[in-house]
């Protein structure tokens, strides 16, 4: 009862909101809810029966969360969870008033929430999660982080909640750490890739520090092998063929990492079958290798948010691939961090754009990238994009960063899948 | 003859993308039509015969006592370097292992290996965001990105140029980096040689004099830095520093 008033307020601004900006999502009643009633979040976080699950880490978290999610309700369990834009505490809030009743009770037996890393420990506060899965440290967006042990302070933190177990990636040795250091009591459960994998990955995973030895499969869930789109998980001495929403070993990573957090969380109750199941019927993930139809023409999106997700997408662009819009929004202050990555593999782009423009364009040109021309106007640059002549090769490819994808997508009317 | 331009330590001192500014040199020089490469030093033993331009990009504080250990191996060299012209630029933590020292906020002190004057000493918070330097020596306005949590002194005499937007060595000083004959530390990170095409050409006119040939920028350096020009425009109104002050 105490939190009607508050719910009743965050869901009139909530519609106050929808009004002025008509099918946007928004994290202004988040924002009034965590102001006049502080202790909503953390409260209602607690209080599922199944506990709190949160999955946070420097890249592959939305993927990740996604296929837990499919996992977990595969099983049959009632399962809340956030979209990945509203990682942070006033977008959570919001996200749990869109399912909470006037008392401001969430249904679902188990919370799964992907949680933005450098938010993560303030949400936290006072918060106990069952488990918590960490999938990576990469180095971050330098305005927030400056480094990779800054990143790895705050995961330690989001880690220390968990009262169950933790879930880490073998492979990223800060995360290794991490777990060297939790308190008793707290199981340890990992994921990683075989030496055959990582063998194979061209630029290797990713990570800041990756950990000088594989996981054994008898200590965790191991990628054996991926080839192209699916995967095979090797599991307690068991393989798990899977599908993976695109190609790409990373994808692998996260649903191993989904895979190993089900089973700590269903314990007894996981079934591999049902686990591969759900893996494989997960659709292309929102914005990232994802194939649309617009304007009567097929589009990929390519979304970029870190240089290793910028690394391993633009590696997954097939070579040849002649129209090309590369645009970079202004979530993207200091490119800097970018340019330790290498697109040459693009050849040419036809358009580059976003309020980020001719840092783009500078950076690209350095790897011996051709630019046909620099657009500011990012509207401008994909009605003439679209406009533009058919591929030779390949299909019309977008590879944007997350704000210059909203943009986009606004611009060409697609709802956004959340 | 083949330009070699050194990156020292890359897998240590690349956290801004810094040490791309060794392929940002190799790029120059080959559109100018010259041969160039890039080779990476790790360890002493990866040390080429000749070296023509070096770049040390900037690391995290964890990383601080290990690359130490790597350039200690190196510090004869370095001296070389210095002393006989050799282009040197070193970025944020790298700079500061070149100086005389490193004062951590935690008391302890990091000796440098005293190839550049001055020191780095704690600051009250994090200096991030834009960073705008008017450098003398022709080099016009140095624009790009500051990420650093210490400040920067003893180099008054030497510096890279005065602050025209940001932090650079702070303590009220109003300047940035230090450059001591071609030794150049700032805490520009980033691809600042791209950024920055006049400081990038100067160095290789610099690495060129010395093995006796000539560097005149290509045509497609002159495309590219179309690009660089108009990023910097940008970032010149958003840090509210007049282009104009780019004489």
């Amino acid at each position: 009862m105490k939190y009607a008033p508050a719910i009743l307020v965050g869901r009139l601004t909530r519609i106050a909101a929808r009004l002025r900006k008509p099918g946007g999502g928004s994290a202004v009643p988040g924002l009034v809810v965590n102001t006049i009633a502080p202790r909503y979040l953390g409260t209602t976080l607690s209080g599922f029966p199944r506990g709190l699950v949160v999955v946070t880490g420097s890249s592959g978290k939305s993927t990740t969360t996604k296929m837990l999610v499919a996992i977990l309700r595969a099983h049959g369990e009632a399962v809340f969870t956030n979209p990945s834009t509203a990682n942070i505490s006033q977008g959570l809030t919001s996200a749990l008033l869109e399912q909470a009743d006037w008392r401001g009770h969430v249904p679902g037996d188990v919370a799964v929430l992907e949680m933005d890393e450098g938010h993560g420990a303030r949400v936290m506060q006072g918060v106990d999660a069952r488990v918590v899965t960490l999938t990576n440290v990469m180095v971050d967006q330098i305005d927030r982080f400056h480094d990779s042990e800054m990143v790895a302070g705050m995961l330690g933190r989001i880690a220390d909640r968990a009262h169950g177990s933790v879930v880490v990636n073998a492979d990223d040795a800060y995360l290794e750490r991490i777990a060297d250091g939790l308190r008793d009591g707290v199981a340890v459960r990992r994921f990683g890739v075989s030496p055959t994998v990582l063998a194979a990955a061209p630029r290797g995973l990713g990570h800041t520090e990756t950990s000088p030895e594989r996981l054994d499969p008898a200590d965790g869930v191991v990628v054996a092998s991926v080839d192209g789109a699916s995967a095979v998980l090797a599991d307690a001495g068991r393989d798990v063929a899977i599908g993976l929403p695109a190609r790409g070993t990373h994808y692998a990573v996260d649903a191993a990492a989904a895979y190993a957090t089900a089973r700590a969380v269903l314990g007894e109750q996981f079934d591999p079958e049902v686990a591969a199941r759900a893996l494989s019927a997960i659709p292309a993930v929102f914005g990232r290798g994802e194939r649309v139809t617009v304007r009567g023409q097929e589009v990929d999106f390519v979304l970029v948010q870190n240089p290793a997700s910028y690394q391993l997408n633009v590696d997954s662009i097939a070579p040849g691939t002649d129209r090309i819009l590369f645009a970079i929004g202004s979530d993207v202050r200091d490119p800097s961090y970018f340019w330790p990555t290498d697109a040459s593999s693009l050849g040419r782009v036809s358009i580059v754009s976003g309020s980020k423009a001719d840092e783009a364009a500078l950076m690209l040109a350095y790897d011996g990238v051709e630019i046909d021309r620099v657009e500011h106007d990012l509207g401008r640059a994909l009605d003439d994009f679209l406009a533009g002549p058919a591929p030779t090769s390949g299909v019309k490819t977008i590879v944007f960063s997350a704000d210059a994808m909203r943009r986009t997508r606004a611009h060409l009317g697609l709802t956004g899948a959340e | 003859m083949t330009l070699t331009i050194v990156s020292l330590l890359p897998s240590l001192q690349n956290t801004n993308g810094d040490a791309e500014n060794a392929a940002v040199l190799a790029a120059r020089a080959r559109w100018a039509g010259l041969d160039a490469r890039v080779v990476a030093v790790e360890d002493p033993e990866d040390l080429p015969e000749r070296v023509d331009a070096v770049v040390l990009g900037s690391g995290s504080d964890a990383s601080l006592e290990r690359s130490r250990e790597v350039l200690l191996g190196l510090h004869d060299e370095l001296r070389r370097w210095g002393t006989e012209g050799v282009p040197i630029l070193a970025v944020g933590t790298g700079w500061e292992l070149l100086s005389w020292g490193i004062e951590l906020a935690d008391g302890r002190a990091i000796e440098g290996l005293g190839i550049l004057a001055g020191r780095a000493v704690p600051r009250d918070g994090r200096a991030a965001g834009d960073l705008v330097v008017k450098a003398s020596g022709g080099l016009g306005l140095l624009v790009g990105f500051e990420n650093h949590a210490r400040d920067y002194v003893g180099a008054e005499a030497s510096t890279l140029g005065r602050v025209q937007a940001g932090s650079g060595n702070g303590r009220g000083s109003g300047q940035e980096g230090v450059r001591m004959g071609d030794v150049i530390g700032t805490h520009l990170h980033g691809p600042v040689l791209a950024k920055n095409p006049r400081l990038a050409d100067a160095m290789l006119e610099r690495a060129c004099a010395r093995s006796g040939s000539e560097y005149a920028p290509g045509e497609r350096s002159v495309e590219v830095d179309r690009f660089a020009e108009a990023a910097r425009k940008l970032q010149l109104r958003a840090a509210g520093v007049a282009s104009s002050a780019d004489a």
